[in-house]
């Protein structure tokens, strides 16, 4: 922490006008036209927490991280076949699930934990137990109250192993369970452990290849086509839950339609006709190694602001997106050796300002912590997502203030400016936003303003115009005469002259 | 009858879509210069409907610019479409020479300019929920426009109708080759340059060792 800190100052007396000089990594946001521009980092890495900090030996593989109700952390630490309870400023363990006792006295122990939740209605634990093929509901004290194992359901696949790698419940106590090897969505259990059906299945991408393969389709016999690779779209990777929606993502570097989709509870994506698009929009491309870092969103978590965290497999880095899915911050690398930086990003948990990233590679929890300028960002965001847009306005001028290349202030001072009445401004603003929706309403309401406060002085030129015109007419047709009849003058005399001289000869 | 100035013929061409055109090749009316000035006011357009559209209709792109794209949309289709039309109707017998098939294709082409125009101008002073005269502004200039170049090409080759609809569908054609052939050429060019240069490059390093 010290080391950072004074490598921090050191830093920034170096190069004060570095964005973010003590990341390891240039922040950057996008713009209008999906360009990436240099921005302020809106979070900072504080520090990473290693088990051995814990004092309970290295996590090994660790694969999801869930804060509960009470700011408690539970790290399902697969390698080491166990769940770790963590209080929220991440130095006691709490507790160490490893073993839990069944109602009928025996103990069972955990086989490659992969997902964790606890409910806040129940304040049941569910764990993903995969290797076990089963979802463990125990409570606080590691009572195990049920098990959730393969469903004997016609519509489950039976042919297919039972492997849950994430788990959540709702309120009604319903379980949903995403299953490594299924991609119709997540399986979806009732409170008496009751398989229901799937819950939230991706839709086909309309690529030009699925279109190609519906056409050809059409042309093809029923026997050939039960031997041909049909059109799956990808599971579902992980999910969060947020009051009555259920968030999902989906990590696949070739689908760009539903990676990250919001359900509702009859599992409706709201998101679908938004044409949203989530993560980096151009993948780098690395030409000597051949690789294109394409987004893949691996897990998913709502703050409590709404706010919607996305962490990428890919690059390491956390999309920030607000609840009207706008970008706003980008924080995270790839970097082994440094705090900030991942090897390989498992999951992603967020508690009021800071975000705790869960590195499976490296073993650690890194801790984010909101910079002044997130602060500020994220009060902006909030004030105009609820409608209060006077209210932001100050923050957002703040912001701008910071960082000039911001895009959402600029939009956020324009619909403040458009609500005040202040037109001009509003325009000015939606210009620097590239907004041209907003400029359209503010200069409806310029035009507007412009037209009551000339009314008087427009008639008076309209009228002064009109009879210039008038005037000008009436001068032309005047001399178009003159002319004309100047004209006949000239035939008739060359007339009578040719008259004369035939008679002359 | 008929005795009117270069400026009145344009208005004639212009205002009598169906015997304008014959009244002027009756008349061996139309001026060069005029045609000219037409295509550059075609090329202002351009540039003028991509940069200085109001705001709240469309946003233009202002973080490069290139003359390129404008010269190529406005000057150079018109040019391709006047010797496409020369090498097609030359062997369809058609009457008309390069020069006047550029002069009545530049006087036909004046509502669809005046539109572009008339519709950046008002774009400053309508919001969105009034498109719909721009729009209508922007549909009856170019039908205009359509309906004027059909009669200038029957006219100024002396076709029929059907005719007329064959070499324009095969002067769509040949343009289409000739642009291509260009693109081709260019980058030909291009690679013959780029050949000569790293000649260049080579020699002047051995000369200096």
């Amino acid at each position: 922490m010290s080391v950072i800190f004074s490598a921090a100052v050191i830093s920034c007396t170096a190069a004060s006008l570095a964005v973010s000089a003590d990341e390891p990594y240039d922040v950057y946001n996008y713009d209008r036209w999906g360009e990436a521009i240099p921005s302020q980092a809106g979070y900072i890495s504080e520090r990473a927490v290693t088990g051995n900090d814990l004092g309970i030996g290295h996590f090994n593989e660790p694969q999801d991280i869930f804060r509960d109700f009470n700011n408690i952390f539970y790290i399902a630490d697969m390698g080491n076949n166990r769940v770790v309870a963590v209080n929220s400023d991440f130095d006691e363990v709490i507790k160490i699930y490893d073993s839990f006792k069944m109602p009928d006295g025996s103990t069972t122990t955990l086989k490659k934990p992969m997902g964790i939740f606890v409910s806040e209605q129940t304040g049941w634990l569910y764990i993903a137990d995969s290797e076990n093929s089963r979802v463990l509901i125990s409570d606080l004290d590691g009572n195990v109250i049920s098990e959730i194992t393969k469903p004997t359901s016609e519509v489950f696949d039976q042919t297919k192993t039972f492997l849950p790698q994430r788990v959540i419940a709702d309120k009604a106590g319903n379980v949903y369970i995403v299953l490594g090897n299924i991609t119709t969505g997540a399986a979806m259990f009732n409170p008496d452990g009751e398989f229901m059906g799937f819950y939230g299945a991706n839709r086909v991408e309309a690529t030009a290849e699925i279109v190609g393969n519906y056409l050809k389709n059409l042309f093809t016999s029923e026997t050939k086509k039960a031997h041909k690779a049909r059109n799956i779209p990808t599971g579902i990777t992980s999910f969060d839950i947020e009051g009555d929606f259920i968030f999902t993502c989906t990590s696949s570097t070739t689908q760009t339609t539903d990676t990250v989709k919001k359900l509702n509870s009859a599992g409706n994506n709201i998101f679908a006709n938004k044409e949203l698009a989530f993560g980096d929009y151009t993948p780098m491309y690395d030409s000597n190694t051949n690789t294109s870092y394409a987004t893949k969103i691996c897990d998913i978590d709502i703050a409590d602001d709404g706010n919607i965290n996305c962490l990428d497999f890919t690059t390491g880095r956390i999309f920030q997106y607000d609840e009207d899915c706008n970008l706003l911050f980008i924080t995270g690398t790839i970097a082994k050796q440094q705090v900030g930086g991942f090897n390989q990003v498992a999951a992603l948990e967020s508690m009021g300002a800071n975000l705790y990233v869960l590195d499976m590679m490296k073993n650690t929890v890194t801790i984010f912590t909101e910079t002044s300028f997130g602060e500020i960002v994220h009060e902006a965001a909030a004030y105009y997502n609820a409608g209060q847009y006077e209210k932001a306005l100050e923050p957002w001028y703040e912001v701008l203030r910071r960082d000039g290349n911001y895009r959402r202030a600029y939009i956020g001072v324009a619909s403040a400016l458009l609500n005040a009445g202040d037109y001009e401004g509003a325009m000015k603003y939606a210009k620097l936003a590239d907004a041209p929706a907003i400029y359209n309403k503010a200069f409806e309401g310029y035009r507007m303003d412009f037209l009551d406060e000339h009314f008087t002085e427009i008639i008076i030129v309209l009228i002064l115009l009109i009879i210039a015109l008038v005037i000008l007419s009436r001068h032309f047709k005047k001399k178009r005469l003159a002319r004309e009849a100047a004209e006949i003058a000239e035939r008739d005399e060359r007339r009578k002259n040719a008259g004369k001289e035939e008679q002359a000869t | 009858m008929m005795d009117l100035t270069q400026k009145q013929w344009v208005k004639h061409t212009v205002m009598h879509p169906f015997e304008g055109f014959e009244d002027l090749r009756w008349k061996k009316g139309g001026s060069l210069k005029i045609a000219f000035l037409i295509v550059f006011l075609l090329f202002v357009a351009q540039l003028a409907y991509n940069r200085l559209y109001g705001f709240q209709f469309y946003v233009s792109y202002d973080k490069t610019f290139s003359i390129i794209p404008y010269i190529v949309q406005s000057i150079v289709v018109f040019a391709t479409w006047v010797v496409g039309n020369w090498a097609v109707c030359t062997l369809l017998d058609g009457e008309g020479t390069m020069k006047k098939i550029c002069i009545y294709s530049a006087y036909a082409l004046i509502p669809y300019i005046a539109q572009i125009y008339i519709n950046v101008f008002l774009s400053h002073f309508l919001i969105r929920d009034e498109y719909v005269f721009m729009q209508a502004i922007e549909i009856i200039g170019t039908l205009w426009s359509v309906v004027l170049i059909f009669s200038a090409i029957k006219a100024v080759h002396q076709y029929t109708f059907g005719q007329t609809v064959f070499a324009i569908l095969l002067t769509i054609a040949a343009m289409l080759i000739i642009l291509f052939l260009l693109v081709l050429m260019l980058s030909l060019i291009q690679q013959v340059w780029v050949f000569i240069s790293s000649i260049y490059t080579e020699i002047s390093y051995r000369v200096r060792v």
